[in-house]
């Protein structure tokens, strides 16, 4: 696991984000996604910052912070997948693919590989419903999923 | 008696004029445009079921309960959230409505504890009363499902499950109880202008989180109680309510804290204060409170609370438990002796700004028509007689302009030497309200106060004067108002003398007025003060606040002038939204002035010199009254130096903690023969006294109280004095000791002899306040309801006067030796010199005065954040912790003034107003250097405290 | 001439390889020392043929091949593929494919046959004649064509969106904005996915056209963070139509200004309700706002808003191009122009048919979509996504329209279909649906914050035979609770497929038998 930075460092990172952004009307999402950009997740220590530079509480940040299920407050594995459970990928058979993949990894949805390489999600849809089950591996989107293309995706994040 | 019952109208009142009329379950109601379908059906007696709805808040439409049918409309629309429109047809009751309502309510309770017999809530539990309104029967779900209730479900952990928070001493905060109904959330974002509460997670997670998911006591939470308020169920719980149980009966009285005067529902079980509830009708608060006023209220009963009267031959000697009569006898006897000894002017008296109007005018009565003299002041002398001078000259009264609802119509807001969020935090959230919903604001204060930038709150303009330098900075406003031509012609020709208004004029566009000039003597960018003079002369309705940073300097009474020529200049006295307002410091303060306290004015601010008024006292009191105004506290303490002044009766104030140059003051009582003091505690100032005679707290007696913006409000005795006896009633006493012919049976006889000796309280009287609830004085036949605002048709001395305000530096100043300027001023937590809050636990935000100096200041010297420090003055010097922070600037130091142990006033010097004697507490130079413990001086005066707060064991054969 | 390939890069062919199938092209001209211009257009939304790949002809104009496999490509080359030479995949002409010939395309007319980063190609292709009009009209002479082409919001609701925008245009203020909802979160959808993808400019178009006709000035396309190629290539596209004039002072050369900008959520369905969304641009949680005040009076920041779904602007420039009465002729009833219906699941042509209202679901699912793709008896159609009612055969013969779906309890939505075949479990499928609000709520409102949760477990009881009748009445009862109830669409709308699970599969909620219960 990545050691995680200290807080002078999460301060200053943090600012220098927020500098950037803070000109936007309603910048708060997208420093939130910079954040989690510049540390894979967003640090507690992050939020006080955010507050005093656009003057709101550190209550609103947290409430914010904890809404979105996209922002994590802690680190993910080294991949991240994300597989479709909704109703198009359930028609064919996402369901028995969740298991599997689980089985092949060893983990459950939200939880994260020991070994840190991967982090599995659920999602609901990908928009790729005509492609059905679909999933999406660091951001890059994969249709059709059968036995094979498991077993390539289980190779990838270990590799 | 009973429980006042406040109806909850379940949103806001609308303030439109225009007037629409609806049809609800077939009655017709007609109430104002934008008013919700909720309030208008409340108003014609229909309530119909609600949770998230309440009348502090916006509607917010969560709970689902109050779904309303309207004719030829499709659905089931919530009552809050759907204003009313013409001719509507709404129906509260119908077989789909209820089938909803009980199913939301099943919903709810499928997820909330059943203990109700044992919750604190019980009685008082909105959710209860909305189960058995919708008639809930059954909950179908069961409780083996997903829930916040319990810590374990089946066995295993229930991770949804949160302890109750305990932190906060003086609310629980109960998650398993939580109904997610955010009316706490809001009230603090709304009401209270936080923003300490949020929700954190969503759907079922849903939960209030005080700041990052943290404790209460750790979030940015002001304990105002405004979330304990709204709360619906027990989630939120006052701990004295736990305590004791539900209230059976509440009396509506005034707060005793600061200068705002919220009225407050004081809640009883029998004789025991269950709670302070603020009060909706109150207009100075509107329903909202601040910590001290709905929570510090414990010193009444606090065990350090003397009860019975004392006496001692020496100051040296342990005190004496003596009866009422003993300790009275000795007093009268002693006051006597001493005139007798050394002259009819060798006593005198200082009255409470902390006490009622009918007390203090008792004090002043007993001093002018038992003591013959003229020699009485109160702590207003310290604090706002600067205004009283200021504004007399300048408009003719001495009182703020406005009530506090005019801020909902300013538009730029200009705060001076004023930290409202801390000294007047219930004013201070609806001006933040208004901030929010656009209006603009300058500050100036050498330090960046919480006002200044806070969450959704941001300055337009903060300029951090260097202290001292109110007058220049205000007078270089007035330059850039005049030399720009942004002067409101038209009113100053109409309401002002023109000819004084030129001569003023060419003053302040002299070169040394510019902002160039003065931005440098005063640390100020001079385009900060540009920008704030047009904004403020532009902006639409300009209204000037401000407080003891104006007035507590040896300028103090030339900068209120400066302020009100800066109102006159723009144009903006005498209509709702503008105005000069002085934030009083004390509850009474104002009451406290008016009611004569001051050495050369009777009541309603008339010299002593004036014939006319003495002769109707005269004829009331039968005696001859001195001509001659008497002497302020100070001259009291040079003359008690000097062998001339030997006899002090202090009703409710600490003049030893409170008095600037302390070593002054204990030297000035060290040297008199008999100190009487009347209050709650052994207070600093006791340690110097003969005669104690215990007070009585504002719960224990009637009266009434005059807040700043000049509205009496009633004080209603809600328990009997422990005591024994109301101050009133002790002061009577005394009076009839050294044979005066006093018979008062009530304060309310005292009120009506006001009203019949003060043209400006002519109409006064406890039944009129009772039938109006409060009143802004003049209140008399030319006002018959009061006056909110003054000065609306012209002002009350005829013609506005501006007067020249040249600006003369202190002679308090840096050097090599003390380099930086001290200021010092209050915490939220803590009130004045702490006597009442420091026996609470608000001591748990403030348990000691902190030094906040520069980083840089802070750096030069080797100073670390929590340092014990010396700070040196050239009066003396003390010893506290530092607290490293840049909202003082450079320069500039900063403490509070709470604790006797660091006795800030030690420091202050004697400098004061030039007009009024107000001391200069806001500009002392000093020096500040690391320290290994308390001061000389800290040690002595521990010891001597300690030893003259010995009290006399009694004998075992009693 | 060189000869033109196109690729699409669109996330529904690269899901199913078309990156690979481009690498493996490119490579195989390299190594054939052929030069060719390869174009990464959209998809055309026929996803059982891609990776679709087509050939520019001199002769034979456009020639597709597919779906294409990277292993398929050395043959296609050997096959002289470039000029349209025979092969296993050859489709021929893709406008005569079935499947797209039976379309009638005015909203996706260019989705799939241009590039979509190129304003060159938009503009050949009929592009930006909208908004040349718009910008030569009052504005309320726009609001009032857009107004009579009877086009309502594509998002689900199906509000007209003429009368939103005069209300906004009527609504005065220092600051209007126009907000494109662009969270696309409904499962079996992917419209809004692909104009983005595939013709960014017309959104762009419709957007400035909603600017110019309102007086707002500024705009953002909100999109949900799983679609990071639609965020990535709406942000190009924003980039290329500001250096062109399009967005701006003055929106081609018009006195007219109009920007926007490109926000990404951060994982909330409910973000797709438009209050919320609104919450969540203005940095809050993304909690829904009881309306009134509506959006078009108080809106972001609480300024006046046009909030429309991504197809409802995209429809726009056609409708200022050819006129009202040209998009109101097609359609039925009071659903007017076309929609583009995506069929998904299990489906043997799963894609984006658009098409004027009024098919039936029977001809959408058997015809069009050809029935399911494991080839078993369809047994149930969800339309409109989650919140939507599973349709049983029996309803096939229900008109593609908004009266008509509501009339049999059941909604078009974003017109997204999942077809399921016999196989599934339409308990598993009603508890699902109250999971998905479960896990989507926003927690605001009482009904669907608890509600969704004991809706799971009250379904669990039936499935576990724990007095089913009773279960069953009671979630009938939540449903009720939560239909008219909830304060949005999200916990209003779950009862649909909840109830239509349980009204038309009633045998998925018979008790378990005793034995297996014993086991």
């Amino acid at each position: 696991m990545t050691m995680q930075p200290a807080s002078t460092e999460i301060t200053s990172r943090t600012a220098a984000i927020i500098q950037e952004l803070k000109g936007l009307e309603g910048p708060l999402l997208p420093i939130l996604h910079g954040i989690q950009e510049e540390f894979g997740h967003v640090p507690q220590d992050a939020l006080p910052v955010i507050a005093e530079a656009l003057n709101i509480s550190k209550a609103e940040v947290h409430g914010v912070v904890t809404f979105y299920h996209d922002y994590r407050s802690h680190p993910a594995g080294r991949h991240v997948l994300k597989l479709c459970q909704a109703e198009a990928c359930q028609s064919m058979g996402s369901d028995a693919i969740a298991a599997k993949l689980k089985q092949l990894l060893g983990i459950g949805f939200h939880e994260t590989a020991r070994d840190g390489s991967v982090t599995l999600e659920p999602v609901y849809c990908l928009g790729l419903c005509a492609c059905a089950p679909s999933a999406m591996l660091d951001g890059e989107v994969i249709g059709r999923l059968d036995d094979e293309k498991l077993d390539e995706i289980v190779a990838e994040v270990r590799s | 008696m009973g429980l006042v019952q406040e109806i909850d109208y379940g949103t806001p009142a609308s303030t439109s004029e225009k007037q629409v009329t609806l049809t609800v379950d077939g009655f017709t109601v007609t109430v104002p445009e934008g008013t919700s379908i909720m309030r208008a059906s409340m108003e014609a007696g229909i309530a119909i079921p609600k949770l998230c709805a309440t009348d502090m808040v916006d509607a917010f439409g969560s709970c689902r309960l109050c779904l309303v049918e309207i004719d030829g409309r499709n659905g089931t629309p919530s009552s809050c959230t759907t204003p009313v429109a013409p001719g509507m047809v709404v129906h509260t009751q119908t077989g789909r409505l209820k089938d909803i309502r009980r199913g939301v309510m099943e919903l709810y309770i499928s997820d909330h504890p059943l203990d109700c017999l044992t919750c604190a809530a019980n009685g008082d539990c909105e959710l209860q009363t909305q189960a058995g309104v919708v008639g809930l029967r059954d909950v179908r779900y069961g409780y083996e499902g997903d829930n916040h209730v319990f810590k374990k479900n089946d066995g295993a952990e229930n991770f949804k499950w949160m302890a109750k928070d305990e932190s906060n001493p003086y609310f629980t905060y109960d998650p398993s109880k939580c109904i997610v109904c955010s009316r706490c959330v809001r009230a603090c974002e709304e009401v209270q202008g936080t923003f300490a509460l949020t929700i954190e997670g969503r759907g079922f997670e849903s939960r209030v989180s005080p700041g990052m998911h943290q404790l209460f006591i750790d979030s940015e939470c002001v304990s105002c109680g405004a979330c304990v308020q709204a709360c619906p169920t027990a989630t939120l719980s006052e701990k004295s309510v736990i305590k004791i149980g539900q209230p059976e009966h509440s009396v509506v009285t005034t707060c005793a804290y600061c200068g705002v005067g919220c009225s407050f529902k004081a809640e009883m079980r029998g004789d025991e204060l269950v709670r302070m509830v603020p009060y909706k009708d109150g207009k100075a608060n509107r329903g909202h409170s601040c910590v001290k006023g709905r929570f510090a209220y414990g010193y009444s009963t606090h065990k350090e609370r003397i009860l019975n009267p004392m006496i001692r031959e020496k100051v040296t000697d342990p005190w004496r438990e003596v009866s009422w009569e003993e300790a009275l006898t000795h007093t009268a006897n002693e006051f006597r002796r001493i005139q007798y000894q050394y002259g009819r002017t060798s006593i005198g008296g200082i009255t409470s700004s902390r006490c009622t109007n009918e007390e203090t005018y008792l004090v002043q009565k007993l001093i002018r028509q038992g003591f013959r003299n003229n020699n009485v002041d109160t702590c207003a002398r310290v604090c706002h007689s600067p205004t009283g001078y200021g504004l007399g000259q300048t408009f003719g009264t001495s009182a703020g302009t406005q009530d506090f609802d005019s801020i909902e119509k300013t538009d730029v807001v200009m705060i001076i030497g004023a930290n409202p969020t801390d000294a007047h935090p219930v004013f201070a959230s609806r001006m933040k309200k208004r901030l929010r919903k656009g209006a603009k604001l300058i500050v100036l204060d050498p330090r960046r106060t919480d006002i200044v930038r806070s969450a959704h709150i941001e300055a337009q303009h903060h300029l951090p004067l260097k202290p001292g330098t109110n007058v220049a900075v205000v007078t270089a406003l007035a330059h850039v108002i005049v030399t720009e031509g942004l002067f409101d012609e038209a009113f100053i020709r109409e309401r002002c003398d023109w000819d004084e208004f030129q001569d003023w004029a060419s003053f302040v566009a002299l070169p040394e007025n510019s902002p160039e000039v003065v931005g440098q003597l005063a640390n100020v960018d001079p385009e900060e003060i540009r920008g704030a003079a047009r904004l403020f002369a532009t902006g639409g309705n300009g209204a000037i606040y401000y407080g003891l940073g104006v007035t507590e300097h040896s300028q103090g009474s030339t900068t209120v002038i400066a302020i009100a020529n800066l109102a006159m200049a723009t144009g903006n006295v005498g209509r709702p939204g503008v105005g000069v307002n002085p934030l009083r410091g004390q509850n009474n303060v104002q009451g406290s002035c008016d009611m004569g306290s001051f050495p050369h004015e009777l009541p309603g601010y008339r010299h002593v010199s004036g014939d006319a008024v003495r002769d109707i006292y005269e004829s009331l009191w039968g005696v001859k009254l001195d001509d001659e105004p008497g002497l302020r506290i100070p001259n009291m303490l040079d003359a008690a130096v000097d062998g001339s002044f030997k006899g002090l009766y202090v009703q409710g104030e600490d003049i030893l903690q409170s008095d600037p140059d302390t070593k002054h003051v204990a030297a000035g009582l060290a040297a008199m023969e008999c100190v009487v003091v009347h209050d709650l505690f052994l207070n600093e100032t006791a340690n110097y006294a003969h005669v104690f005679l215990p007070g009585s707290t504002f719960l224990e007696k009637d009266g009434t109280f005059t807040n700043a913006e000049r509205r009496i409000n009633r004080v209603r005795k809600v328990m009997a004095p422990t005591n024994g006896l109301a101050d009133w009633e002790v002061t009577q006493k005394l009076a009839q000791t050294m044979g005066l012919d006093w018979n008062y049976q009530h304060p309310s006889e005292i009120m009506d002899e006001i009203a019949k000796t003060t043209p400006s309280f002519a109409s006064v009287s406890y039944d009129y306040l009772e039938k109006m609830g409060s009143v802004q004085w003049p209140c008399n036949e030319k006002a018959p309801e009061g006056t909110p605002i003054m000065h609306i048709s012209g002002f009350v001395r005829g013609k506005g006067k501006f007067i020249r305000t040249e600006y003369v530096a202190t002679d308090e100043r840096t050097g090599p030796r003390f380099p930086l300027l001290l200021t010092t001023g209050r915490i939220l937590s803590q009130y004045n010199v702490g006597a009442q809050t420091r026996r609470t636990d608000n001591v748990m935000w403030h348990s000691e005065d902190r030094l906040e100096i520069h980083p840089h200041d802070a750096e030069n010297r080797g100073l670390r954040d929590g340092d014990w420090v010396r700070l040196t003055s050239r009066s003396g010097e003390t010893t506290l912790r530092a607290l490293i922070t840049d909202k003082v600037s450079p320069g500039v130091v900063y403490t509070t003034f709470h604790h006797p142990d660091t006795q800030a006033n030690v420091i202050t010097t004697d400098f004061s107003d030039w007009a009024t004697n107000c001391p200069e507490y806001k500009v002392t130079a000093v020096q500040v250097g690391a320290s290994n413990g308390p001061s000389e001086w800290q040690l002595d005066y521990d010891e001597q405290a300690r030893n003259s707060r010995r009290i006399a064991t009694l004998e075992a054969a009693e | 001439m060189i000869p033109r390939i196109y690729i699409p890069g669109d996330s529904g062919a690269l899901a199913l390889g078309a990156e690979k199938v481009a690498k493996a092209i490119e490579k195989e001209l390299a190594d054939r020392g052929i030069e060719a211009k390869i174009v990464r257009n959209g998809s055309r939304g026929a996803y059982f043929l891609e990776p679709m790949v087509e050939v520019a002809t001199t002769d034979k104009g456009r020639v597709a091949y597919g779906p294409v496999k990277p292993s398929d490509v050395k043959s296609l080359f050997d096959s002289g593929f470039l000029t349209g030479g025979h092969h296993k995949r050859w489709l021929g002409a893709p406008d005569k494919i079935p499947f797209l010939a039976r379309q009638t395309r005015l909203t996706f007319a260019r989705c799939g046959l241009i590039n979509p980063l190129s304003l060159d190609h938009y503009k050949a292709h009929g592009g930006l004649k909208g908004l040349q009009n718009a910008v030569a009209m009052a504005p309320a002479e726009i609001v009032k064509q857009v107004a009579e082409s009877g086009l309502r919001g594509r998002g689900g609701a199906g509000f007209p969106t003429g009368i939103k925008w005069k209300t906004v245009l009527d609504t005065t203020a220092d600051k209007k904005y126009i907000v494109c909802n662009a969270d696309e979160g409904d499962s079996a959808t992917f419209a809004d996915r692909m104009i983005m993808e595939g013709d960014p400019f017309v959104l762009i178009e419709g957007m400035a056209i909603a600017g110019v006709a309102t007086g707002a000035t500024k705009g953002f396309v909100y999109i949900r963070s799983e679609y990071p190629h639609a965020v990535a290539m709406m942000q190009k596209a924003v980039d290329v139509a500001r250096e062109a004039g399009l967005l701006g002072v003055n929106v081609l050369g018009s006195p007219n200004a109009f920007d926007m900008e490109i926000r990404v959520g951060a994982g909330a369905y409910v973000c797709g309700e438009e209050t919320s969304l609104l919450n969540s641009l203005e940095g809050k949680r993304g909690v829904v706002r009881a309306k009134p005040p509506l959006p078009a009076i108080q809106g972001l920041f609480g300024k006046p808003t046009v909030i429309n779904n991504v197809i409802s602007l995209a429809s726009v420039p056609i409708i200022m191009d050819k006129g009202a009465a040209f998009y109101k002729d097609f359609g039925m009833g009071r659903s007017r122009g076309t929609i583009p219906i995506q069929i998904a699941g299990n489906v043997r042509y799963g894609g984006l048919f658009e098409a004027a209202f009024g098919m039936t679901l029977g001809e959408i699912v058997d015809d069009i979509g050809g029935g399911t793709a494991t080839g078993r008896p369809v047994k149930a159609v969800q339309v409109g996504g989650p919140l939507g009612a599973y349709f049983p055969r029996a309803l096939f013969d229900t008109p593609f329209d908004y009266e008509a779906f509501a009339a049999r309890d059941g909604l078009i939505g974003h017109a997204g279909i999942t077809v399921f075949d016999d196989t599934a479990d339409m308990l598993k499928q009603a508890r699902f649906a109250m999971e998905f609000c479960a896990i989507e709520s926003c927690g605001k409102c009482t009904p669907c914050r608890i509600g969704s949760t004991r809706g799971v477990e009250t379904i669990d009881k039936i499935a576990r035979g724990i007095e089913p009748e009773k279960q069953i009445e009671l979630v009938t009862d939540l449903c009720n609770t939560m239909k008219f109830g909830s304060l949005c669409a999200l916990g209003g709308f779950t009862p649909y497929p909840v109830m239509s699970a349980i009204n038309h599969f009633r045998d998925d909620f018979k008790p378990a038998p005793v034995a297996e219960a014993a086991e």
